[in-house]
């Protein structure tokens, strides 16, 4: 069989995590191919419905990342974006989705390798953790 | 002043035959509205003496009060709901409103939407062990009590005991752990309940501290509500004593035992739950979820689901329309949207036709999230939504992890 590739949904925020990874590329940087990037103009932009759709369309894992705290260019929606993401684990666990396929990271624009970093590390976790129990249930159907 | 106390009895001759405790509550309803405090009172009667079907009743005639009079334990009224829907939100109406302790949390929730003017508000707290659902109640006393329901003209829940009075003057007690563990006593949301004094109301009332049930004993709350209790004493509408140091501490003790078993409860109930491997809690979730038949039962009687223009609703194009059961998505939303303020009020459980635990899963991530958070839904107005809202103070924390 086939090494189980996870399909991971990266909400990457536009003026920090989106242009690190286009550093990343441009710096030639090597990373898993796993993230699907969905650019936002803010993380801020990221609520429940993303995420939890993200998870219902077939995501593995979901990554969000913004600005540091602090930098956000709307002040405080990566702040949100941080309450909502540790607001939701407690659920994904208690519904058998699991907490640890969500995952927040801060990366700024200058950032390229830790966007390589986080994108190895995500997909590492999500391997180990196998394929999102909505998609073994899609596949046994 | 806040945090005064009294033990009260009514003065008032009708009202202390008809009521229980001394009448203490019905008297200062009724002057509430005698003495232009309030345009109405809004307060829970028996439909046509039907002590199963208990109704939320507007009062503005102070001598139609007393047809309130007595504790209705087989009713659950959603009294804030009632108040937004119904009443606009006491937007240009005062009125003074028996609360529960969930009554008046969901009050406070629905303060902070701006759905609810607590101003215009007298929030006459009662203190409560649990509720019981009116159709279990009946099942209940036919076959574990062996008495008619139609009998019963008391309930009333002490020490762990439910006791029934029936109208030849008899009374009937059971261990309610006993009955519980048989699938009645009270409603579930009811037993994992740790908030027994409603001490973010205006005035608590309650029976424990007092003897021979012919008295209240009376906690203020707010700055509102003694105002209030001073002018009822004033008028002669209440006769008050201060109670002793063993009342006091009396109320503690039992408070806090009652606190020690809804603690019991949560265990078990949320055990329920979180036992279950990651696997099965999915295949769990989703039969549930798959039974729901999207009549948005819940969504309407939740005190924290106030939106106008609702995600839910097919015209938002969110959940696609016409699909029973509906889009996972549907439960999903709902159940995050209100979590982190959810008072366990059970009404979305008690609605639910398909009879989903939902009060159960919801509460208990509620209890996750205000650990977290550091925060209780339904006690402070000036608290807001943990979910929506952050604060300066976190733009100096840099970990991923909200650690408050
Ligand atoms: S989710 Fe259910 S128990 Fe919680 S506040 Fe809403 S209706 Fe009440
Ligand atoms: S489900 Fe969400 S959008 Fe709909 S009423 Fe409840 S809180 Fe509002
Ligand atoms: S009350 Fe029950 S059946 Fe109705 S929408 Fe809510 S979960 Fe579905
Ligand atoms: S602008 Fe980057 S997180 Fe808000």
């Amino acid at each position: 069989m086939d090494e189980f590739e996870p399909k991971i949904v990266g909400f990457f925020c536009n003026w920090c995590s989106y242009t690190g990874a286009d550093l990343a590329g441009t710096s030639r940087i090597k990373y898993p191919p796993n993230v699907r990037v969905i650019r936002v103009m803010c993380s801020g932009r990221v609520d429940e419905r993303l995420i939890l759709k993200a998870f219902a369309l077939g995501a593995d894992g979901v990554l969000v990342s913004g600005c540091h705290p602090g930098d956000c260019h709307y002040q405080k929606g990566n702040l949100s974006a941080r309450r909502r993401v540790t607001g939701l684990k407690p659920f994904l666990e208690a519904i058998g989705i699991g907490k640890d396929r969500l995952r927040l990271e801060w990366i700024s624009a200058s950032e390229g390798p830790k966007v390589a970093e986080t994108v190895k590390s995500f997909t590492q976790t999500i391997k180990g953790l196998g394929p999102s129990v909505f998609n073994r249930r899609r596949n046994e159907h | 002043m806040k945090g005064d106390m009294y033990i009260a009895r009514s003065s008032d001759k009708e009202i202390l035959e008809k009521a229980e405790y001394g009448g203490a509550v019905t008297s200062l309803l009724k002057f509430a509205l005698e003495s232009g405090r309030v345009d109405a009172v809004l307060a829970i009667k028996a439909r046509d003496g039907n002590r199963y079907d208990g109704v939320p009743v507007l009062i503005t005639e102070p001598e139609e009060v007393i047809e309130t009079a007595g504790a209705l334990h087989c009713a659950s009224p959603n009294i804030s709901r009632f108040l937004k829907e119904y009443l606009d939100g006491a937007s240009d109406l005062k009125v003074a409103v028996t609360v529960k302790p969930c009554d008046a949390k969901a009050i406070i929730e629905l303060t902070k939407r701006i759905q609810i003017n607590l101003d215009n508000l007298l929030l006459i707290g009662l203190n409560c062990t649990g509720t019981l659902s009116p159709t279990k109640a009946k099942t209940m006393i036919k076959t574990e009590f062996e008495a008619d329901p139609a009998d019963v003209v008391a309930e009333d829940i002490e020490d762990n005991k439910l006791t029934i009075r029936l109208k030849d003057g008899t009374e009937k007690e059971k261990d309610l752990t006993e009955l519980e563990e048989r699938g009645y006593g009270r409603r579930e949301n009811c037993r994992r309940c740790e908030t027994n004094i409603p001490i973010m109301a205006d005035i608590a009332c309650g029976k424990w501290g007092t003897t021979d049930k012919n008295k209240t004993f009376i906690e203020v709350c707010s700055e509102k509500g003694s105002d209030f209790i001073k002018e009822a004493i004033e008028a002669g509408k209440i006769k008050v004593e201060q109670p002793s140091s063993d009342a006091i501490e009396t109320v503690r003790k039992k408070d806090e035992a009652a606190i020690e078993l809804a603690r019991q409860w949560q265990e078990k109930d949320f055990a329920s739950l979180t036992e279950m491997s990651g696997d099965e809690r999915f295949n769990y979730w989703s039969t549930q979820f798959s039974r729901c038949i999207k009549c948005y039962g819940c969504r309407d009687a939740c005190p924290i689901c106030y939106c106008k223009d609702c995600v839910l609703e097919a015209d938002r194009g969110f959940v696609p329309p016409g699909e029973v059961p509906p889009d996972t998505m549907f439960p999903m939303v709902r159940i995050t949207h209100v979590m982190d303020s959810c008072v366990n009020c059970g009404q979305c459980q008690d609605v639910c036709p398909m009879e989903l635990p939902l009060s159960r899963l919801i509460f208990m991530l509620n209890r996750e999230l205000a650990g977290i958070f550091k925060y209780e839904p339904g006690m402070d107005v000036s608290e807001l939504p943990p979910l929506r809202t952050v604060t300066d103070q976190e733009l100096s924390l840099s970990s991923v992890e909200v650690a408050l």
